[in-house]
């Protein structure tokens, strides 16, 4: 397990690329000044993974939602860092992916509005908001 | 002009064209369709009598054969029909055909071989025969067809003429004139065909214009089923002459005349008994004579047509159509000369229809009803003229009785005018104050159907008599002749009986409540002593005037109907009727003067006199002679040497017996022969035109008596001869017999016929409608009970038993549904990118391997 994390770190910090020849130390300390496209990706799945995780397992709606404004933002994340290496490569439409990101929160912004409505109204009917005790769409 | 006899038939017709098409569209007046009418028929006529005379009198290159217009190329090739297999009378052809290589030898022989061999030698068998069969649409003008023709375009004219005045008035006025015309078409095909197809075609043309004409009158039960019934038994004798017509070219290869009976004339004689090839096809000719010319078993048509109008009467049912018969018979006496049987049938049927139909004439009382049964026996008269072997007496007498008999029914036309269509005798009486014109018009026609000489019927009567009396063609030529007799005595007495109930005696239209248009409603409702009301259905009138349900009252009624003067007085026809009366008086006086016999050779000096105007001059080369197998009596003459006695130039004379008794063997008793021994052969020939005379006079004073003397004893003898009274006022009752063996019974097979439909056809299928039925009913039982109850079955344990399985995952728990969706979202990235994140993986694994692989 160990072994595991401790890989994944080194990985964090692996070359990006064969012109940087300023040893292993220098080569790490430029990968986090300037990190490439895949570990943000990473990053963005990670927290795409931890937002999945929380919704299948949490209880309680609240942190339900939270962990959809999770999956929700490992989407921003993904766009704003492919709008990001857009721009570096020099394509013309790079700004989408910012716009994109935008709506998400708009979007994100509705979606929680609604769904704390939604959870208020079912805490007055069910007296609960702990989805186990919820079973209303099996019939 | 013989080249143009093709506009005889086609005149008539384009006249009909006209005024049938064009008449009612374009309302053309009664004297525009009279007009083309009677001009077209005028011009036919002109055309007929032109093309006689360059024919008999102009010095014709083909005189004496028959003139066809295909030799100016006036023909088409109507049935092209080919190549044929002559099927039928190999057996006298044979015959023939060894006859004539036998004789061809013989004259190859010297004298001196001829007298050591054998006449009779053998020849080659003759073996099945092929033909080219053309008909061809062309005109034959010969002496035949030049009477017929002058006759109905003649007496045509005449009751065209008359017809433009008896029809005045009358609604269907052109429709009138176009059937006329389009019959005078289909009649002189008929008679100037040159092949026997065209004969058929004017045949049925004359039968349907026949049926259109009775039919006038369609609006009335009795006429449209009087036509219906000529019709009807007509085609019972066409049914024969088809036949015949086929026979005719299974035998010869041919229809046309000259090529059949060129081929006909030396087939061997067939005597009483032998039913050779001629003797059927002359039976079934004479089955359609039968039926064309009302002849015993079919002649129950003739008197119901006089439904139709009087000039209809006179033109088609006494003058022309109904001597068609005699036409085809003298047209094809070869054929019928060469069977003595049919001959003598003919002769018998003839004598036989004179006897009968003339004492049914004694007791009608409808005058076109009289007129009408005498034609029927006329008729029978000719027929009886053929079957003596006199076919041109035959001829002649169909030449005078179409002008005495036409002008006897416009006569009876322009009386039924005159009394305002009352067609009942016995309330006429003294019209010749009223009607003088028709009166001695009528006259003339009365005296020559009695037989009185110098009139027409006197010669061509008395010629038959005498023929039948000294034929030797057939035996029992007495009996033909004592039922000539007698059937003459008949026809004088009812034709008196007409004359003294129409025109002499007292004045009875006066005191009889007729009612205006009377007609034979009245006359069966005074018969049973009905009231004149009851008198509503089966008219026998000539003019629809009564409706079934109308008012049919006394005349003092009528008039407040306004219909005439309180009685109806009778009054002279217009001139356009009895000027056609008066020209065919004058032929019915001087008609018969074309055939004076050889009684008269003392004053005249000769057998025939007026060269070829004489009737058995003229048609002499048409008839075949069966002493030489040739045609006409020259050719006779030329074979026979002992043919030259003196002034007897015809072959038909006594002077010929000795010849034809050869040609048709000994017939036994021969009357004119055996006085002959006694008083000589011109004292024969008096005694008998005296007792000619005498039964016409016999008769004559018998009418005289019963209807004008002593006008009670009718009554008395119709009461003392009850059953044979009744027997003859009831026509024999041949109808009613037709209708209970005929008629009846074909009703029956109509039925029986149709319940055999209805029963055993609608049977089957419906039987089959229903079995498919059932057999559907059982299928869907099947589909219904056992298929879909295991289709039902399976579903059902299908779902039983899956239903808990997949109801269980329903949870309805948020968080399952996500899982699912999760897990659905990893194994659709697994599937399309498992390989590469299992190289990726693998590639991380071998760099993190390489990096730290000192650890390890």
């Amino acid at each position: 397990m160990v072994n595991h994390l401790f890989a994944a770190f080194i990985f964090f910090l692996q070359e990006s690329g064969n012109e940087s020849s300023t040893g292993a130390f220098g080569a790490m300390k430029e990968g986090v000044r300037h990190p490439d496209l895949s570990k943000f990706l990473v990053i963005g799945a990670l927290l795409f993974i931890i937002g999945v995780a929380g919704v299948l397992t949490r209880r309680n709606i609240i942190v339900i939602f939270m962990s959809i404004e999770l999956i929700l933002n490992a989407a921003n994340l993904n766009f704003i860092a492919m709008s990001r290496y857009l721009q570096q490569t020099g394509s013309a439409n790079a700004i989408a992916g910012q716009i994109f990101a935008v709506f998400v929160i708009v979007v994100a912004a509705a979606e929680a509005a609604i769904g704390l409505g939604i959870v208020i109204a079912l805490y007055r009917n069910k007296e609960t908001i702990w989805v186990d005790e919820i079973d209303l769409l099996k019939w | 002009m013989y080249k143009y006899i093709w506009l005889v038939p086609l005149l008539p017709l384009i006249g009909a064209a006209i005024n049938g098409l064009l008449g009612r569209k374009l309302r053309f007046s009664e004297q525009l369709i009279g007009g083309i009418a009677i001009g077209s028929v005028a011009l036919s006529f002109l055309i007929s009598l032109a093309a006689v005379y360059s024919y008999g009198f102009g010095g014709h290159s083909n005189w004496p054969k028959p003139y066809v217009t295909s030799q100016d190329g006036f023909s088409f090739d109507w049935i092209p029909g080919g190549a044929v297999s002559i099927n039928q009378g190999a057996e006298p052809r044979i015959q023939v055909e060894l006859q004539r290589q036998a004789e061809e030898k013989l004259a190859a022989m010297t004298p001196e071989e001829r007298s050591q061999r054998h006449p009779v030698l053998m020849g080659t068998v003759v073996g099945p025969r092929y033909a080219l069969l053309n008909i061809e649409w062309s005109y034959q003008l010969d002496q035949l067809s030049s009477v017929f023709m002058l006759v109905i375009t003649g007496v045509g004219l005449c009751i065209f003429v008359f017809a433009t005045g008896y029809m005045h008035g009358e609604a269907g006025f052109y429709r009138f004139f176009a059937y006329l015309g389009l019959f005078l078409f289909a009649m002189l095909v008929l008679v100037m065909g040159s092949n026997f197809l065209m004969m058929f075609v004017g045949w049925e043309g004359v039968g349907l214009c026949s049926y259109l004409l009775i039919g006038y009158y369609f609006d009335r039960q009795e006429a449209a089923n009087a036509s219906r019934k000529a019709f009807i038994t007509n085609r019972v004798g066409d049914f024969g002459f088809a036949l015949a017509i086929f026979g005719i070219i299974a035998t010869f290869g041919s229809a046309q005349y000259t090529e059949v009976f060129e081929q006909a004339k030396s087939y061997p004689m067939e005597l009483i008994g032998h039913w050779g090839i001629l003797s059927w096809i002359a039976l079934g000719l004479f089955i359609g004579a039968c039926g064309k010319s009302a002849q015993l078993p079919l002649h129950v048509w003739l008197p119901d047509a006089m439904a139709g109008p009087t000039p209809v009467s006179a033109l088609i049912h006494a003058a022309t159509m109904v001597t068609a018969g005699l036409y085809m018979v003298t047209r094809t006496n070869v054929i019928f000369s060469h069977s003595q049987t049919m001959l003598l049938v003919v002769a018998l049927i003839g004598a036989a229809t004179a006897i009968f139909a003339a004492t049914i004439g004694i007791t009608q009382n409808d005058i076109k009803k009289v007129l009408a049964y005498s034609t029927v026996s006329q008729l029978g008269f000719m027929f009886m003229a053929c079957g003596v072997g006199a076919f041109v007496i035959g001829i002649f007498h169909v030449m005078t009785h179409a002008f005495f008999k036409a002008l006897m029914f416009l006569g009876a036309g322009s009386v039924i005018h005159g009394m305002h269509h009352e067609q009942d005798m016995r309330r006429m009486g003294g019209l010749r104050k009223y009607m003088p014109y028709t009166y001695w018009t009528f006259m003339a026609g009365w005296l020559a159907i009695c037989g009185i000489p110098p009139f027409s019927g006197f010669w061509s009567k008395d010629e038959i008599l005498w023929r039948a009396a000294s034929t030797t063609s057939i035996p029992y030529g007495w009996l033909i002749w004592l039922v000539g007799t007698l059937a003459a005595t008949c026809t004088a007495f009812y034709m008196t009986r007409l004359m003294a109930l129409t025109f002499w005696g007292k004045e009875r239209f006066l005191g009889k409540p007729a009612g205006g248009e009377a007609d034979e409603a009245h006359a069966s409702a005074f018969d049973k002593g009905l009231s004149q009301h009851d008198a509503t259905t089966g008219s026998a009138g000539d003019r629809p005037h009564h409706q079934p349900d109308e008012h049919v009252g006394p005349a003092v009624q009528h008039d407040a109907h306004g219909h005439g003067s309180h009685v109806h007085i009778p009054h002279e026809s217009p001139r356009s009727m009895w000027v056609p009366l008066a020209v065919l008086a004058v032929l019915a006086v001087i008609g018969g003067f074309v055939g004076v016999g050889p009684a008269f050779r003392f004053i005249t000096g000769t057998e025939h006199p007026g060269g070829n105007l004489n009737i058995v001059r003229w048609l002499d080369p048409i008839i075949w002679n069966p002493a030489t197998h040739e045609f006409g009596t020259e050719a006779g003459e030329q074979t026979t040497p002992t043919a030259n006695h003196g002034e007897a130039l015809a072959a038909h004379g006594v002077a010929e017996g000795n010849h034809e008794a050869s040609a048709y063997g000994d017939v036994g008793f021969n009357l004119a022969h055996s006085i002959e021994k006694s008083v000589g052969e011109l004292g024969t020939e008096w005694l008998f035109i005296v007792i000619s005379i005498l039964v016409a006079g016999i008769g004559m004073a018998l009418g005289w008596y019963f209807y004008l003397k002593d006008p009670s004893l009718p009554d008395i003898w119709a009461a003392r001869l009850r059953p044979l009274y009744n027997a003859s006022y009831n026509k024999y009752w041949v109808d009613e017999f037709y209708g209970l063996a005929v008629t009846r019974r074909t009703m029956d097979a109509a039925r029986a016929v149709f319940i055999f439909d209805s029963k055993v056809v609608d049977g089957i299928v419906n039987g089959l409608a229903a079995l498919s039925r059932l057999f559907s009913r059982i299928v869907g039982g099947i589909d219904k009970y056992f298929v879909d109850g295991l289709v039902n079955t399976i579903a059902a344990f299908i779902a039983r038993l899956m239903s808990p399985l997949l109801r269980a995952a329903q949870t309805g728990f948020t968080q399952n549904y996500a899982l699912v969706m999760v897990l659905g979202l990893m194994v659709g990235v697994i599937a399309f990118w498992g390989a590469d994140i299992a190289s990726a993986a693998a590639e991380t694994a071998s760099a993190i391997r390489h990096l730290f692989g000192f650890l390890v």
